[in-house]
């Protein structure tokens, strides 16, 4: 396959903030979270921030994202605003689902999110149906099924790719391979490989999901393809995770190796932007500033909206 | 022209010509169709040259039916994804107990996606499957199992008994902006009755009076209600039968006012009994009109046990017209008639 995929001076910029804002979001969440502000679950994404900015760089705001319970990088790289989803975290009526949905249900229409879901596999199959809808009526967007590497063990996840494959669906199969489900790692709990199983059924990309030019790149392909009417493909990224499945806590397990420097997407991509001189050092230093500034406002906008009312369940 | 210039009364049907509830079905599939651009048909089989028991036979617009391979899980995730994308699936199953399959999207996804975003999405996607028994089908192949969808918040379950009612209703049913689960009787599919020829739509949760009476309530639905009116027909008994026609939302406004005349109340269901909708009924009976009964309310339900196939056995288990009238009869005289556990 030809590589066309061109990055530009904004598209760098673009990528880093994106990232910056899930990772500074995410950290706030964990800072906060001890202090039960947000009575919801949180799956937080620090360390995978590379694959949503990655591929959302190329996704318009009609292209259906469906997502699994890890919502809040993909959903924040999509467009979902951060008061949005904070105020969601904080049950209030402002938040995206209007306090129904907390942090495993996320929305936003406007920006191609038509929902998320904590059953691990499932939505795989919504993303097809965007790209079956949109194959019946000609419109011009994709669908895109996000999931883990612990979704492809669920029979949702091939019986998905079957049908996809089977009327040449325009759909994104997006792999975030963190490679561990909840505390148990993926040669425990998958005996098939993800990319062969999906390469008998349509063509598959692999990127390295710790490299936000990586999966830009690679993204840039498969979504370039899929719209053409090239049919299905499956973009694999493997990456790591750094949090425990759920909570504000680091991930402890032995054999899951960090290496804050050379793990981290974000170092990666500075560190890449500063030595090509597409940004300075000052630039990326003013980026986490504001970043910090949106979530101040993100949060004190939470913390001021209101509480649905209670009678309102009784409907 | 938008669905809602097509609701109805349920006045008797006017302009109807004779149809039989299959091709009533098919109709209302093919109006709904070319009405609407929107509307595809998808599902096992749906496309094969049956025509779904000839219920999807000879549609105008064949290019909107889609056959699938046997995975009703993703296929009802594929049903929803399109239905968040603006389209009005009819997601069909040639057999209910193939939904089970599909429980976790049905459970989890299609009824919970309007509550867990508070209804910022349309979900208007129409779940059609069709209770196949007899013949020994066995345990399998012979369910009804409304009681269990009915119990979930977020999917309203039709099951309609007559051509005049599945045409009104499962247009109402594609009308509809939420899911709805949609039971078709095969045993209903040759019967015939006056349906007209317009697109029309027929409102939820209103009972229709099958028969009239005033000394015992019988509330049946789908094929135990065509039972019912055979048994109250052929023994001239005075029995006020009550079709709910939706199973949820439920007429329970109309089930209480008919026991507080008769006094009696006799659920004549087909589904197994535990915590069933006949279950539902007595409860929300006695919760409303305890004081209005005579004496203890009954159900004639399936056994608790799964369905049997030897012929002899099926004809045991199953619930028949007689059996019904016999119940009846005994309720009429003060009788108990068995509990939940099949009279």
């Amino acid at each position: 396959m030809t590589r066309t995929t061109t990055i530009d001076r904004a598209d760098v910029t673009w990528l880093l903030r994106r990232m910056r804002l899930i990772r500074q979001a995410s950290e706030r969440i964990a800072r906060l979270y001890p202090t039960d502000v947000m009575e919801t679950p949180v799956h937080l994404c620090i360390g995978q921030e590379a694959v949503p900015v990655g591929l959302c760089r190329h996704l318009r705001d009609d292209d259906k994202l469906f997502l699994g319970h890890r919502t809040h990088g993909p959903a924040l790289a999509k467009g979902l605003p951060l008061p949005k989803l904070m105020a969601e975290l904080y049950g209030r009526t402002t938040g995206c689902s209007h306090g129904y949905g907390g942090s495993m249900h996320v929305i936003d229409l406007e920006h191609g999110l038509p929902g998320s879901s904590a059953i691990v596999g499932g939505s795989i199959a919504l993303g097809v149906g965007a790209g079956l809808a949109a194959k019946l009526t000609g419109a011009s967007w994709i669908g895109v099924s996000y999931f883990g590497d612990a979704a492809t063990n669920a029979g949702v996840f091939y019986e998905s790719l079957n049908f996809a494959a089977l009327r040449r669906l325009p759909v994104l199969f997006l792999c975030e391979d963190n490679g561990w489900s909840n505390v148990m790692p993926k040669s425990a709990h998958s005996a098939h490989d993800i990319t062969g199983v999906a390469e008998q059924m349509m063509p598959v990309l692999q990127a390295d999901g710790t490299d936000a030019l990586s999966v830009y790149e690679h993204a840039g392909h498969a979504v370039e393809r899929i719209r053409g009417g090239g049919g299905p493909m499956l973009l694999h990224c493997r990456t790591k995770r750094w949090m425990k499945h759920q909570g504000p806590e680091r991930c402890d397990l032995a054999a899951n190796h960090i290496d804050p420097e050379r793990d981290c997407p974000i170092v990666r991509l500075e560190t890449w932007a500063q030595r090509s001189g597409m940004l300075g050092a000052d630039e990326c230093t003013a980026i986490t500033a504001e970043i910090e500034r949106e979530i101040d406002a993100a949060i004190a906008f939470a913390e001021a909206s209101p509480f649905p009312q209670p009678e309102l369940v009784e409907v | 022209m938008p669905w809602s210039k097509f609701r109805q009364d349920y006045a008797a049907p006017t302009g109807g010509r004779p149809l039989s509830y299959c091709a009533a079905i098919r109709e209302a599939i093919d109006q709904a169709m070319r009405h609407d651009p929107r509307v595809f048909a998808i599902g096992l089989d749906a496309d094969d040259k049956f025509g779904v028991f000839g219920s999807m036979a000879n549609l105008t617009h064949p290019e909107r039916v889609l056959g699938t391979p046997i995975a009703e899980n993703a296929m009802t995730g594929v049903a929803l994804g399109a239905a968040l994308s603006g389209l009005r699936p009819i997601h069909v199953h040639l057999r209910n107990d193939f939904l089970l399959v599909a429980m976790d999207q049905i459970v989890n996804y299609v009824a919970k996606w309007q509550d867990m975003f508070d209804h910022q999405v349309r979900v208007p996607l129409v779940i059609r499957s069709i209770i196949g028994r007899g013949w020994g089908c066995g345990a399998q192949h012979s369910q009804s199992l409304h009681g269990l969808f009915a119990q979930v918040p977020g999917l309203k379950v039709v099951m309609p008994s007559t051509p005049y009612d599945v045409k009104g209703l499962f247009l109402a049913a594609v009308a509809d902006d939420s899911p709805v689960l949609f039971l078709e009787h095969r045993w209903l599919y040759k019967n015939t009755g006056d349906v007209p020829e317009a697109l029309y739509t027929l409102p939820f949760g209103r009972c229709a009076r099958l028969h009239e009476g005033e000394s015992l309530t019988v509330v049946a639905a789908s094929l135990a209600a065509v039972h019912a009116r055979l048994a109250c027909e052929t023994h001239g008994l005075d029995v006020d039968l009550l079709d709910p026609r939706t199973i949820k939302p439920l007429d329970i406004d109309g089930i209480v006012a008919s026991v507080q005349r008769t006094g009696r109340l006799l659920v004549v269901d087909h589904d197994f009994p535990f915590g069933g909708f006949a279950a539902e009924i007595v409860a929300q009976v006695a919760e409303r009109a305890h004081g209005a009964l005579r004496q203890p309310p009954q159900r004639i339900c399936f056994p608790d046990r799964g369905m049997p196939a030897s012929g002899v056995l099926e004809r045991a288990y199953y619930p028949t017209p007689d059996r019904l009238a016999a119940a009846m009869q005994a309720m009429l005289a003060g009788e108990l008639v068995g509990g939940g556990h099949g009279f």
